[in-house]
């Protein structure tokens, strides 16, 4: 090993660390004010002076009618699970279509998605909500499953791309052996697009969890436990509560970064292949 | 055009052929739909398209044409209560909810053309069959309609379910919302104890001449600039970050690549509204951030240098600071997101090419230059103008970190809005706050029209399709 | 083709939802284990004479009666609240009440009740600048008529006043203290010191702490403006007459700034600056009693109150006005139930009720015996404050540029001339059509 290239492997590694501290400071900050006994936003000092695990005690244990996080955390994993299903379901069923079906109107329909797709959702939020109302499903879980679920089919891109790239010539030699288009879809295409599938799962897993506008707009109920992880959390943080509930507020920061943290490390691989697949392929 | 035009003409004109040239069974179609079918034996199908066409006529008579008649002025019937102390009870008139006249009337529109588009071909498709029938072809049973259904029309059975769920979610708001914009639906005419009715171009007028309003132009023309600029800036910022941070992770000079690669993606693990929180209080004018620079001296020297005149820096508080703050944050929130699709995208880069240019004595920097970020460009060429309208339209970053501050400009302020507002929290902020839906509206159309055109910019080699048959 | 037929399919399915969907859920709300405060004032003398139209009531009335009561999201209001109706439910026993009780801070109340007045609660507590907004939506059921109590009797004068518009009644008086004034920690200011501003700043540079007041807000600059005489009034359609531009306001401004310009003084919100009070910086501060328990907790012996400052105007001490603010419980006009959420908005602002409130939450009770009953300095700053505050009568075209105009004095804007001209033009700007 060289001089040279051992101040290279050095210098690179400093910077990198110097990087990951940065973008680490954030969350460490998360984490250690969830330790925290001052309940509110200390602009004094990073590290707490106190510790204890009052708060996550508190988030789990001592609900109150600000902070109910068992009932949000339901809420969101029920509609995170229903969503990533229909939703994934959709955007397969629509990129099928799209790449490996010829049909009148195909390219038509296509830029239309494409375009519809670019309305702000935020505007159209208050219609959104009322199309709910006349269909009965405001302040219900199923209405949230709708909401994120429903316009899914737009999202078609990237697996479109993706799916140009599978060879015509292996659908071709199974439509040879009789097998019908739904057979093709279900036995071929499918098990040859895990890592894109991984990769739609996941982002559609995440929406529920992230999301505080709409599901504001949507929940009207104010009871807590009617609320999903984001409606809940960012409520704390009103000008009211954020004194006594921003290290509580932390902690469920904590709780739900865990589960995803996890989710993405190991599907990482996963990951990388599929937000590249669409784009690198097609 | 004449193309369009002439399959326009094609298709009413297959109508007239199959209307006069039906024999009785349809004929009879045109009044009972599923008659045709049954002159053929395809009874259940028959019955299908009948209780179909009953559904319509009965959700059309007795439910939305009352709103679709409406419709012209959005209703005149004003609400009136009146509250009866004995019963303690409120006696309601029978008046008009214009929005929900508005919204019925339009899923009413919708189901009728619909309708009629199914309706022809209806015709259409029973008068096919005769003709298969006069010539002994072999018509399908329900079973043989069925299997084509997972079969050649697949594609129908795929995109029935996804399309009623875009009808509900987006055709119909945005329809809605875009009729908005025509009308003086703001907080003084609110449903249901006030109606709102048609005002024509003149919302738009205001957005762009001043009018009523005074400054509305003033605030458009700089919100309509900063958001353009952040597009771009947030856009490439973000996405040089990531191929950078990507091409530092994965050299082969660097050990634990999958650790750094983590410590990076926990980041993206945490929701986004709790980061940004979380950081626009560490930024906040009191807030952690500020305590360090004035412990290392930081504010005072800024002070002394004449940069900022409190005693804080106004990282999120002031225009200027806080658009480069917005960018250098967001910086944070994005290079992740990218580094992970560097990483795909490096690990495909053809390696000829680099192999070559060793070769011919390039350096890594020419190579970084020359060929990698050429060939990153343009595999990414699509995804980035798509990131660059995901930007345009990036209401957490810009609505988390500044809804709290306040503008010192006039002129912002009497429009509601602020400079660092983009054109999607400004409507957002007009239509939560101030229940200002008309205004909100116009906005939402002209950003629309903006992503639409450079969707159209970028995808026309898309979705003219010259590259999807490439690798079939 | 089969698309098209699933889609009217589809519309198919929607009217029968919508001609199916009857009651929407009601589950019963988990509420915290609350450790009962129940006041052990006396027990309810339930009205002696119970007026025919309840008993009407009562008849008419069969099955679960659901109402929605929205209140304030702090812990201490939903465990009175919740206590309250338990109290309402036992009075009215022959009825079956499912009463939800919501968290909705009383300052949002309007912004999430004009969403979509049908889906809004029934009953709900909101604060006094909505009335007017909430008039205008229609989203308020007139007191027109009383039941158990007359409420243009027993509460303040001030209080009746705000809940009205126009001469009607349109909301029960709840708390009369939602105003502002100013909290200090008495081992750091003396009397002399907190009674102006200047007084203020100078003894809090001396002792290294802040003083801060929310100047980049309508509502408190209000209080600078209105103390010396400057004028802010509402027309019919609205739209607001202001006179802060002339040479009385330019004098204020040019005070603000002043008093801005100390390195002591802060113009820091409630959520920045309630972080600055737990670091031990914040030494005083103009608020109201929804921030009491932490004043209270941080200042422990040196906790205080006392009416706000006065400011030096052309060389004169003048004494700086403020809103008044009250609390009122509002039923919506499109009630399900709008002879029982009545009652229950009578029930929970009745003499009683609102003594238990006062005691619970620290407010002052808007009912003048029970307002007597309930004594803490900052209800005792309040009341000396009380004779400079108006109520708020304002447009809403007020606040984007009275914010702007708050933050241009805390930058220490030069020109102030121009930037108050700026102000009024935008506060009195016509109502768009």
């Amino acid at each position: 090993m060289t001089a040279k290239r051992k101040a290279n492997i050095i210098i690179r590694h400093i910077v990198l660390a110097f990087l990951a501290f940065i973008w680490l400071v954030p969350v460490v900050w998360l984490i250690v004010t969830s330790l925290s006994t001052v309940k509110g936003v200390s602009g004094k000092h990073f590290f707490p002076e106190h510790w204890t695990l009052a708060n996550y005690n508190q988030l789990f244990f001592q609900t109150d009618t600000a902070a109910n996080f068992p009932a949000w955390f339901k809420n969101t994993f029920i509609v995170a699970i229903f969503t990533c299903i229909i939703s994934s379901v959709f955007v397969l069923m629509v990129s099928y279509a799209f790449s490996c079906m010829r049909f009148k109107g195909r390219k038509q329909l296509m830029s239309f998605s494409i375009i519809l797709g670019m309305f702000p959702g935020v505007l159209s939020m208050i219609a959104v909500y009322f199309v709910l109302k006349m269909l009965g499903l405001t302040d219900s879980l199923v209405g949230l499953i709708f909401v994120y679920s429903a316009g899914s089919g737009l999202g078609f891109l990237i697996l479109k791309g993706f799916f140009d790239t599978i060879p015509a010539s292996l659908r071709e030699a199974a439509r040879l052996e009789g097998a019908s288009e739904a057979t093709i879809f279900t036995r071929i295409i499918i098990p040859l697009s895990k890592p894109m599938i991984v990769y739609t799962v996941i982002n559609s897993f995440l929406g529920p969890w992230m999301d505080f506008v709409m599901a504001r707009i949507m929940i009207k109920s104010k009871d807590s436990a009617d609320w999903t992880v984001a409606i809940g959390l960012y409520n704390l943080l009103q000008k009211t509560l954020v004194g006594d509930y921003f290290s509580v507020f932390c902690a469920g920061g904590v709780m739900i970064a865990i589960p995803i943290s996890i989710l993405f490390v190991v599907m990482q691989k996963f990951y990388v292949e599929g937000v590249t697949g669409g784009a690198v392929k097609g | 055009m004449k193309k369009m035009l002439n399959a326009f003409k094609k298709y009413f004109a297959d109508f007239g052929t199959a209307v006069a040239k039906g024999d009785i069974w349809c004929k009879l179609s045109l009044l009972v739909m599923g008659a045709g079918y049954w002159g053929r034996k395809q009874i259940v199908k028959g019955i299908i398209m009948t209780v179909l066409e009953v559904v319509v006529l009965l959700f059309t008579g007795l439910f939305s044409i009352n709103y679709i008649k409406d419709l012209g002025t959005l209703g005149t019937v004003q609400y009136e209560a009146k509250f009866d102390p004995l019963t303690m009870k409120n006696t309601v008139n029978d008046y008009d909810n214009s929005l929900l006249i508005l919204l019925y009337g339009i899923v009413g529109i919708i189901v009728i053309v619909a309708f009629i588009l199914l309706y022809i071909s209806n015709m259409k498709a029973v008068y096919r069959l005769q003709l298969m029938k006069e010539n002994g072809e072999h018509i399908n049973s329900f079973r043989e309609d069925l299997k084509e259904l997972i079969n050649g029309k697949f594609y129908v059975t795929l995109l029935t379910l996804p399309s009623i769920g875009v009808i509900l979610m987006n055709i119909v708001p945005i329809l809605f919302m875009s009729c908005v914009a025509f009308t003086n639906y703001d907080i003084d005419h609110m449903p249901p104890n006030y109606l709102f009715t048609w005002t024509g171009l003149s919302n738009f007028k205001n957005m762009f001449t001043g009018g009523a309003t005074i400054t509305f132009s003033y605030a458009f023309i700089r919100i309509l600039a900063w958001t353009m600029i952040w597009a771009v800036t947030a856009t490439f910022t973000t996405f040089i970050g990531g191929i950078l941070l990507a091409k530092l992770i994965n050299h082969q000079n660097t050990y634990f690549k999958k650790v750094w690669r983590a410590l990076f993606v926990v980041t993206i693990a945490i929701p986004q509204f709790v980061t940004l929180l979380l950081v626009s209080k560490m930024f906040s004018d009191h807030g952690i951030v500020n305590t360090w620079c004035s412990n290392l001296g930081l504010t005072s020297f800024l002070r002394d240098a004449g940069v900022i005149s409190g005693n804080f820096i106004p990282f999120l508080s002031k225009p200027g600071w806080s658009h480069v703050m917005i960018i250098l944050i967001n910086i944070w929130v994005g290079v992740p997101y990218q580094m992970l699709t560097a990483t795909g995208i490096l690990m495909n880069i053809p390696t000829d090419q680099l192999e070559s240019a060793r070769i011919d004595g390039a350096n890594k920097w020419q190579i970084f230059w020359k060929i990698t970020m050429p060939y990153i460009l343009f595999i990414c060429g699509p995804s980035l103008i798509q990131s660059v309208i995901a930007n345009i339209n990036n209401f957490n970053v810009i609505y988390l970190l500044t809804s709290g501050t306040a503008t010192a400009n006039m002129a912002f302020a009497n429009s509601n809005a602020k400079e660092t507002d983009l054109l999607i929290t400004w409507l957002f902020t007009l239509t939560n706050d101030n229940s200002n839906y008309k205004m909100a509206s116009v906005i939402g159309i002209i950003s629309f029209v903006i992503c639409a055109l450079l969707t159209l910019l970028s995808y026309s080699r898309m979705i003219k399709g010259d590259k999807e048959e490439v690798y079939q | 083709m089969k698309k098209k037929v699933l889609s009217v399919l589809l519309v198919a399915s929607m009217v029968a939802s919508m001609t199916a969907c009857g009651s929407s859920k009601n589950n019963e709300g988990t509420t915290a284990n609350t450790d009962t405060k129940t006041e052990e004032t006396a027990q309810t003398e339930s009205t002696a004479s119970a007026d025919d139209a309840i008993a009407n009531l009562i008849a008419a009335t069969d099955g679960t009666v659901d109402i929605t009561l929205w209140c304030s999201e702090l812990e201490a209001y939903q465990n009175v609240m919740k206590d309250l109706t338990e109290k309402f439910k036992q009075q009215y026993s022959d009825v079956d009440f499912n009463i939800n009780i919501g968290a909705v801070s009383e300052a949002d109340a309007k912004d999430k009740i004009l969403e979509d007045i049908d889906a809004a609660a029934d009953v709900f507590v909101f604060a006094d600048d909505q009335v007017n907004d909430l008039v205008n939506a229609g989203a308020l059921q007139e007191v027109a008529t009383t039941y158990t109590y007359d409420p243009t009797k027993t509460n303040s004068f001030a209080t009746v006043e705000a809940a009205s518009k126009d001469g009607k009644l349109y909301a029960y008086p709840l708390t009369a203290s939602n105003g502002y004034f100013l909290y200090y920690d008495s081992s750091i200011f003396s009397d002399e010191d907190v009674a102006s501003w200047e007084a203020l700043t100078a003894k809090a540079e001396e002792a290294g702490k802040k003083v801060g007041c929310d100047i980049a807000n309508g509502w408190y600059l209000y209080g600078f403006f209105a103390g010396a005489g400057c004028e802010l009034t509402m027309n019919e359609d609205n739209s607001n007459n202001c006179d802060w531009n002339n040479a009385t306001g330019l004098a204020v401004a040019k005070s603000i700034e002043n008093i801005t310009s100390s390195p002591a003084f802060v113009s820091v919100a409630d959520a920045d600056a309630i972080p600055m009070l737990q670091d031990g910086d914040l030494a005083a501060y103009v608020s109201g009693t929804w921030n009491t328990a932490s004043f209270e907790e941080q200042y422990g012996d040196g906790y205080a109150a006392c009416k706000l400052p006065t400011f030096d105007v052309d060389g004169t001490a003048t004494q700086m006005g403020s809103y008044a603010g009250y609390k009122f419980v509002g039923v919506n006009s499109h009630a399900k139930n709008a002879g029982w959420s009545m009652l229950l908005a009578e029930y929970l602002t009745n003499e009683e009720s609102q003594l238990a409130i006062g005691q619970a939450t620290s407010e002052g009770p808007a009912n003048t015996e029970a307002a007597k009953q309930i004594d803490s300095p900052a209800l005792a700053a309040l009341a000396a404050q009380s004779e400079f505050a108006d109520q708020q009568v304002v447009g809403n075209q007020f606040w984007d540029p009275a914010k702007a105009l708050g933050q241009n004095l805390v930058d220490g804007a030069s020109d102030l001339q121009a930037v108050l001209d700026d102000a009024v033009s935008g506060i009195t700007q016509p109502v768009a059509e």
